[in-house]
């Protein structure tokens, strides 16, 4: 692989201390502590059999969803992949509802049809679960903004660093920019796709540095681990797309702090590495700026934590006493409704 | 009532204008679709009428523009997409699979995709291995999806605007060799409703079930046989899925002996559905077993000769008549 330095988004961190504001600060890191202590649940409920399938974890990632969804609002079109708990939950999906889809329930965010990989939310098209899939799906949405005028709106779409060769992307990133269709692709390069690095699997890196002047789009860099990075870039770049009507590419550097899925021990990468990682913890590095701010106090913050924890309790307690869905719904809703 | 005669493409076109007129929301997209004026001519002088906001020409990127026209109806729009040859909807085989027929179970029924697939599917004039297949068999086994493949313009007009209004993504299999195909329709508006087959032809002696381009091969069949006395049904099934298994059934409880008569290839085709089910409602009632004529199990050869081999024919539906009524 050919690396080249990374270039990242500048932003000045009191400016945007000072435009975000205590209140949003303390309910953007509210919401990460509650994706870590519903991604902690959701682990130890897996573990004592209750909850089946695959379980991505978002650990590790949270700055990017929720500095997305701060600077941003919930009003656009969000897609992203099979890690997808986080962003539902920041787009108004319920822990209750999304803990009670990880046990199979009737009352589960899907109705116990999707499972983990697939949550959605009002403005959530999924949680789509094949790697590169679901890029033309957030296109199609840019396409419908396109198409019925609505110009203060933009789609997301968030993809890993393994997906970015797949054919699909490809073809997504060419006609976006040939058409000029509002999407943002947010490439959140958690080092590792499955178990394979992200140097064994893409040619070159940075990756929206060296891939998105060939499709003659704007990229930003982002340190995926820096809420105020994530807020302020995804704020720019938002500007950027509703001025120009152009898609852009993001790159949002991280590391999942969690292997590939539940059943993945991420053998592949050393204690040391993981440790180093983990000391760059997003929810610590905004608790810390907070603190040093006087915003909050080291007391506050487990309070806090204390909270989102008691939250996600109380919906593993719903989605324990929740119904099994009601086999004869087994065929409900293979087709949607016709009207005549 | 007023009367027009139309070949099938245009029948196809007046579906579509009728619909873009009557809903904002939909709109056509493909390869070739616009300035091209479409690579059969099916959407010829839409974009002079609609703009190319509506009719909108794509790369060579089945996988993308397929996939785009999703996302697309499950964000408030109703595409049309126009594969050249359903052949190329094998690139953009996970869009369909993986999305369109699979979003709205998926999601708990919140986001459905009302959307139409729509082109030329099977043989054309010897395009040999890779622009052939028949593919009704592939999507029909999977769940979600609609399947619908008309022999006729009448039912071609009438179909696929019930298809656009549908909410359910749409499988529309059309044949290259039979655009130019006329007939006299209706110039007043209608419908024809999804999921209803048509008794082709009537007669007592033998059933014979078939759709699209076989049926006229079927209809030699029969006339052949009318010469010797046999008189034949035959049924046109129009919507392959959801199957309407009931006039089938009504037609073998009559006859008692059916032919199943199908382009694409035998195993595990429509035709091998089709005979299961009958066999599952009215065994009892079959004088004769089954049989089926389908395309041979190779790939489709280039040569006349040799495709015409492959192919069902009227030859192979006549010894397949023999053998039910022997």
């Amino acid at each position: 692989m050919r690396k080249k330095p990374y270039h990242f988004f500048e932003h000045d961190r009191d400016l945007v201390l000072a435009e975000i504001g205590k209140e949003k600060l303390l309910s953007a890191l509210k919401n990460m502590l509650l994706v870590r202590n519903l991604e902690i649940r959701g682990e130890a409920a897996y573990q004592q059999g209750k909850v089946g399938g695959f379980y991505h974890s978002y650990m590790g990632q949270e700055a990017i969803q929720a500095g997305c969804v701060a600077a941003v609002g919930v009003d656009h079109w969000f897609t992203t992949t099979y890690r997808c708990h986080a962003l539902a939950l920041l787009l108004g999906a319920t822990p209750n509802e999304i803990m009670a889809e990880l046990y199979g329930k009737a009352t589960g965010n899907a109705g116990g049809r999707g499972g983990s990989m697939h949550l959605y939310a009002a403005h959530l098209l999924g949680g789509l679960a094949i790697v590169g899939g679901h890029v033309p799906i957030a296109t199609g949405a840019a396409f419908s903004i396109k198409y019925l005028k609505k110009k203060d709106l933009a789609s997301f779409c968030f993809l890993g660093d393994g997906a970015v060769v797949q054919g699909a992307v490809h073809e997504s990133l060419n006609i976006a920019s040939l058409w000029n269709l509002p999407c943002l692709y947010v490439i959140e390069n958690n080092k590792w796709g499955m178990g394979t690095a992200v140097e064994r699997a893409v040619c070159v890196e940075p990756i929206a540095e060296s891939f998105a002047p060939a499709y003659d789009m704007k990229f930003y860099t982002l340190d995926g681990m820096d809420f105020f990075n994530c807020y302020a870039g995804f704020k720019e770049a938002l500007k950027e797309v509703l001025a120009t009507s152009r898609p852009v590419m993001i790159e949002a550097v991280t590391e999942r702090f969690r292997g590939h899925s539940i059943s993945d021990p991420a053998l592949y990468r050393s204690k040391e590495e993981l440790a180093r990682t983990m000391q760059r913890d997003p929810i610590v590095l905004l608790k810390d700026a907070l603190i040093g701010k006087g915003m909050l106090t080291e007391e506050r913050f487990k309070e806090m934590d204390k909270e989102q924890k008691e939250i996600v309790l109380a919906a593993m307690k719903f989605a324990e006493e929740s119904p099994d869905p009601d086999p004869m719904t087994l065929e409900q809703g293979v087709f949607a409704p016709e009207e005549n | 009532m007023d009367a027009q005669v139309v070949e099938i493409r245009e029948a196809l076109r007046q579906a579509m204008d009728e619909e873009m007129a009557r809903d904002p929301t939909v709109l056509i997209m493909g390869e070739e679709v616009a300035e091209y004026n479409g690579a059969y001519k099916v959407t010829k002088g839409m974009l002079a009428k609609w703009g190319p906001e509506r009719v909108v020409d794509t790369p060579i990127a089945e996988n993308g523009f397929a996939g785009i026209a999703i996302g697309a109806a499950q964000t408030g729009l109703r595409p049309i997409v126009e594969f050249m040859s359903w052949n190329f909807s094998f690139v953009a085989a996970d869009q369909l699979i993986s999305n369109a027929c699979k979003a709205h179970y998926m999601s708990g029924g919140r986001f459905k995709v009302p959307i139409v697939f729509r082109g030329p599917n099977g043989a054309a004039a010897q395009v040999s291995c890779q622009h052939s297949h028949c593919v009704e068999a592939i999507y029909g086994n999977l769940p979600g999806f609609i399947v619908i493949s008309p022999s006729n313009a009448y039912d071609a007009k009438g179909l696929l605007k019930s298809a656009i209004r549908s909410n359910n993504p749409v499988i529309f299999l059309e044949n290259e060799l039979e655009y130019g195909d006329k007939m006299e329709i209706p110039t007043e508006e209608y419908l024809v409703p999804i999921g209803k087959a048509r008794i082709d032809r009537e007669g007592k002696h033998a059933t014979i079930v078939s759709y699209s381009r076989m049926l006229k091969f079927c209809r030699t069949a029969a006339d052949e046989m009318a010469k010797k006395g046999i008189s034949v049904e035959i049924i046109d099934l129009r919507t392959i899925k959801p199957l309407d298994i009931a006039t089938v059934v009504a037609s073998v409880r009559k006859t008692h002996r059916c032919v199943l008569v199908e382009e694409g290839h035998i195993f595990a085709g429509i035709s091998a559905e089709v005979g299961f089910q009958i066999m599952e409602h009215c065994f009892d009632e079959l004088d004769a077993p089954l049989v089926r004529v389908c395309q041979r199990e190779t790939p489709m050869p280039y040569a006349k000769l040799l495709e015409a081999e492959t192919m069902p024919g009227k030859e192979r539906i006549l010894a397949a008549l023999e053998e039910v009524l022997s």
